[in-house]
């Protein structure tokens, strides 16, 4: 048992020493320093959102449900719920498209493909918190200074509370699968 | 009939488990970056997620390949290590299911669809089919042969 042990070992040790080799002679390797998970929510804490630009990059705003329902009537601004499927088909802003925080990477690249042409972009989640990270991703990785982007205060619930508009079921568009 | 039948299942079951590594690595080959970030979504070891993806692959292409041909002292190490990467994928897609992240499995690369019981389901019947060939390949200890009783 020894053997087969030590062999197994082996293998995977020839494995993957191949696959340092192979990785580091392709160009299209993944850098194994500075990999960065594109996902929606970075694991590192938000910074605190302000209430306005200073820089070059406008900062997040976090306006109130009823402020926030004034933009969401412009054709040109962009609803994204970061809670999960189960809360999202419960309910959720009308228009939102889904885009959870253990969403895949690619439906984070997709919702910064829909920013194009749009030039407000609305984020909510169950509660500020929860929103925050992702308003944060999104702005870091659009990296547009001309596109506004808003958290909803207190978030779903809030919203909600104050009788804004609100749709049910899964966003088949999302590319976020739900069971 | 008997024990060519079961050679023959044995060969079924180390193509079956050498192809499904051989194959699943080969697609993971072609989109490292893609398989870190997939790696990365199931939030288990985020920091280890372009070391996984870069060795990931080659490691199921070894393994694979040394369960459908290598040689049979080999055969056995090459199944336990199969075994161990099965139980490692389904540890991590149990995990993931039973937090309730909506993720693609990466399995094959991209576009493997999200996890369900289905995912967990089907690498148990691999693991169970590494095991198998464990078991079939495992070393045999040598029986001594009494010589027949002389008259």
């Amino acid at each position: 048992m020894v053997a087969v042990v030590a062999r197994a070992a082996c293998l995977l040790g020839v494995g993957t020493a191949l696959g340092l080799v192979v990785n580091a002679a392709r160009g299209d390797g993944v850098s194994l320093t500075a990999f960065a998970a594109p996902s929606a929510c970075p694991a590192a804490p938000a910074p605190v959102a302000a209430s306005a630009g200073d820089g070059a990059v406008a900062a997040v705003e976090v306006l109130a449900p009823t402020a926030a329902a004034d933009l969401c009537r412009d054709p040109r601004a962009v609803v994204v719920d970061v809670r999960p499927p189960a809360a999202f088909a419960e309910g959720h802003v009308a228009g939102a498209l889904h885009l959870p925080c253990a969403a895949p990477g690619g439906a984070a690249r997709a919702a910064v493909e829909l920013l194009g042409g749009r030039n407000t972009l609305i984020v909510y989640g169950q509660d500020t918190g929860e929103a925050l990270p992702v308003a944060e991703e999104l702005r870091r990785r659009a990296g547009r200074p001309d596109l506004r982007i808003v958290v909803i205060e207190g978030g779903f619930p809030r919203w909600s509370a104050a009788s804004l508009a609100c749709s049910s079921g899964p966003c088949p568009e999302c590319g976020v699968p739900h069971e | 009939m008997r024990r060519a039948a079961r050679i023959a299942g044995a060969l079924a079951l180390r193509v079956g488990v050498g192809g499904v590594l051989v194959v699943a690595g080969a697609l993971k080959l072609r989109a490292p970056g893609e398989l870190a970030t997939q790696i990365a979504n199931y939030q288990l070891l985020p920091a280890a997620a372009p070391y996984l993806a870069a060795v990931l692959p080659a490691i199921e292409l070894v393994v694979g390949l040394a369960v459908m041909v290598a040689p049979r002292p080999w055969r056995s190490g090459a199944a336990l290590a199969a075994l161990v990467l099965f139980g490692l994928f389904e540890g991590a897609v149990t995990a993931a299911y039973l937090r309730g992240i909506n993720i693609d499995c990466g399995c094959f690369g991209g576009g493997g669809g999200p996890i369900t019981w289905v995912t967990i389901l089907r690498n148990l019947l691999l693991m169970a089919a590494a095991g198998t060939v464990l078991w079939l390949e495992r070393p045999r200890e040598i029986r001594a042969v009494a010589p027949p009783a002389v008259p």
